[in-house]
């Protein structure tokens, strides 16, 4: 019961950083309908802000969260506007592929960069875990945990209470009657996908000091970011919230209960027969 | 007439191929052939799916696995020659593709292209845990050919040429069986798909089994080349037979290449084996790096691939459509 409620609590916190990776590439997909395959190389890039951060200038990773957080969000946008705007009408397969080229590129780049060792962050306050109910936390785990529901909340309060988030759910829903409705409809997509980096720069960031960090990481968190969209329905902001949760739970009470060598695994299979079953989600939201 | 001047280019192309291994002695530019080859046939597999049908595959690194594995293990577990295990792992990854394309094909579009994703790291990390069959990541190592003799004479397999022969047989069969797809029935069902599958659907193409047939064809391939490279490298692991990577190089000659262009493939894969062997000296990895920026670079400004716009510029200068 308690290796239960251990692994249980475990994949909790691991899964609400899941949800906001697989948020930034759902509002990209519901905005653009694109699905950018280069989205786990911006984690990538968050981790090893991160690190870089703390190795260079001593810098806490969560604080250095306000540095990495709006260098992504232009980082996205400059992306948008000089890279991926000309190729968006091409049609969603030279998308795919272009997006494929470009995570290959920065993948590799990296890989040049900072070699392909795996690398740790080290915090004074990570050594040991806290103890609430007898169930072990890593405090940068439950930090980050904090901070990623914080952010996903502000997140929800930009969609739901301001023009502009307004705009982007009225592009998302229908691109036509928002442009129609005086919506700049390019100004959204170059906004949304800055979002969409920016979130998942911050979730590498608050991810850093729980992982290890290599240049090719971002290969393993897309796949699992396309595991929780499918899950929630792609393009839903709630269903990739759920989808991230139970894929954290999925994995980790896997881990245990089922093989930790097929841990990965079990997600893939889940994957396969949401996509097969279910392909609007599990919760029926998305299209 | 008309039969000679389709022919021609693929006779003279057969005649070039042979004269390779008598007009080169280097052993090094040797290699260097097989290798375009060896990606011919990878990235014309890819392309019979990817170009012809439209559907983006990310996981053709499953079906080359597949192959390899079967390949190697036939031989070192079975007894059986590589010349009869490639066919072989060629025919298992057309089988293991029937249910995947089953799976698979119920998507579309970008939803299709991340299941494949999805099996294709199923695949590898079944490969990585069964050890009893696939020996997990130590994987299998081949130590000595089984003898061979052709007209009399003993194959030396030390020597670059018996390989050359089976890769440019290997290629001859990928090029004329995407040049017969080109042109026949099932070839023109691919492009109504591609364009327009409900439409497809609605002239009475039944896509889901058109798509399974060329998936199959794809497969069967792709596992071949999978059973070539085992052949000729000698060496089977997870890391080398099913990784990610392996998925992008036939994507990207593809693409380079020509979607949807019989020729294609040979030029991508000339380009992909010049860009690996150039910048390999210099710096690991680096490779993948100008794969990614050219990948770019021709979705940019030249969709229809190397291949495609030398065909469009010839095709002008006719005064053709």
């Amino acid at each position: 019961m308690e290796t239960f409620a251990q692994s249980l609590v475990s994949g909790v916190l691991t899964g609400a950083l899941y949800a906001m990776i697989g948020i930034g590439l759902t509002v990209v997909f519901g905005v653009m309908k694109i699905i950018n395959l280069a989205h786990g190389e911006m984690v990538m890039l968050g981790m090893f802000g991160a690190f870089w951060g703390q190795a260079l200038w001593h810098l806490d990773p969560f604080v250095s969260l306000v540095v990495w957080t709006p260098l992504m969000f232009v980082v996205g946008m400059l992306t948008y506007r000089f890279l991926l705007r000309k190729i968006i009408p091409g049609g969603e397969l030279n998308t795919l592929l272009y997006t494929a080229g470009l995570s290959l590129l920065i993948a590799n780049v990296a890989l040049f960069v900072w070699k392909g060792d795996y690398r740790t962050i080290s915090l004074s306050y990570g050594m040991t875990p806290v103890r609430p109910f007898g169930i072990a936390i890593a405090v940068p785990l439950a930090i980050a945990f904090g901070l990623a529901i914080a952010i996903t909340v502000a997140l929800w309060l930009f969609l739901s209470r301001t023009n502009l988030g307004r705009a982007i759910r009225a592009t998302s829903q229908n691109p036509e009657a928002a442009t129609l409705m005086g919506v700049d409809v390019e100004r959204v997509a170059v906004v949304t996908f800055g979002l969409g980096t920016a979130l998942a720069g911050a979730a590498g960031v608050l991810l850093a000091p729980s992982l290890y960090l290599y240049p090719t990481v971002g290969e393993l968190l897309l796949v699992k970011c396309f595991v929780i969209v499918v899950l929630g329905g792609l393009g839903s902001v709630p269903g990739a919230i759920a989808g991230g949760i139970l894929l954290g739970v999925v994995e980790s009470l896997g881990a245990v209960y089922v093989s930790a060598t097929y841990k990965d695994g079990i997600g893939f299979v889940l994957f396969l027969a949401v996509l097969l079953y279910r392909p609007s989600g599990l919760f029926g939201v998305g299209k | 007439m008309k039969l000679a001047r389709r022919f021609l280019p693929a006779l003279l192309g057969v005649a070039a191929l042979a004269a390779i291994p008598l007009v080169v002695k280097n052993s090094f530019f040797l290699h260097v052939c097989i290798l375009v080859l060896m990606w011919t046939v990878l990235g014309a597999a890819w392309n019979v799916l990817g170009g012809f049908a439209g559907q983006v595959s990310f996981g053709h690194a499953a079906l080359f696995a597949v192959g390899a594995y079967t390949t190697i293990i036939l031989y070192l577990k079975g007894g059986l020659a590589p010349w009869w295990g490639i066919p072989l792992g060629g025919l298992a990854a057309a089988v293991v593709s029937l249910p995947i394309g089953f799976l698979c094909f119920r998507l579309r579009g970008p939803y299709f292209s991340l299941s494949t994703l999805a099996v294709a790291e199923i695949v590898k990390l079944v490969a990585l845990n069964w050890e009893s069959v696939t020996a997990g990541s130590v994987g299998y190592l081949i130590t000595s050919l089984p003898p061979l003799s052709i007209l009399g004479a003993s194959v030396n397999w030390e020597g670059k040429v018996p390989f050359y022969v089976a890769a440019a047989i290997l290629t001859v069969i990928a090029l004329a069986a995407t040049g017969w797809l080109r042109s026949s029935r099932i070839g023109a069902y691919l492009v109504a798909i591609r364009e327009n599958e409900d439409a497809a659907e609605a002239v009475g193409i039944d896509t889901v089994r058109t798509k399974a047939l060329t998936f199959a064809l794809s497969a069967f391939l792709a596992g071949m080349g999978g059973g070539f490279y085992a052949f000729y490298f000698r060496y089977v692991d997870p890391d080398a037979v099913a990784g990610i990577g392996l998925s992008m190089e036939m994507v990207f000659i593809a693409v380079v290449g020509g979607l949807g262009t019989v020729g294609g493939p040979l030029v991508g894969a000339v380009f992909l084996t010049a860009v690996a062997e150039l910048v390999r000296e210099r710096f690991q990895a680096g490779h993948l790096i100008f794969y990614g920026l050219f990948m770019m670079l021709v979705i940019r400004y030249m969709p229809e691939g190397i291949w495609g716009r030398v065909r469009k510029i010839i095709d002008g200068k006719k005064g053709g459509s």
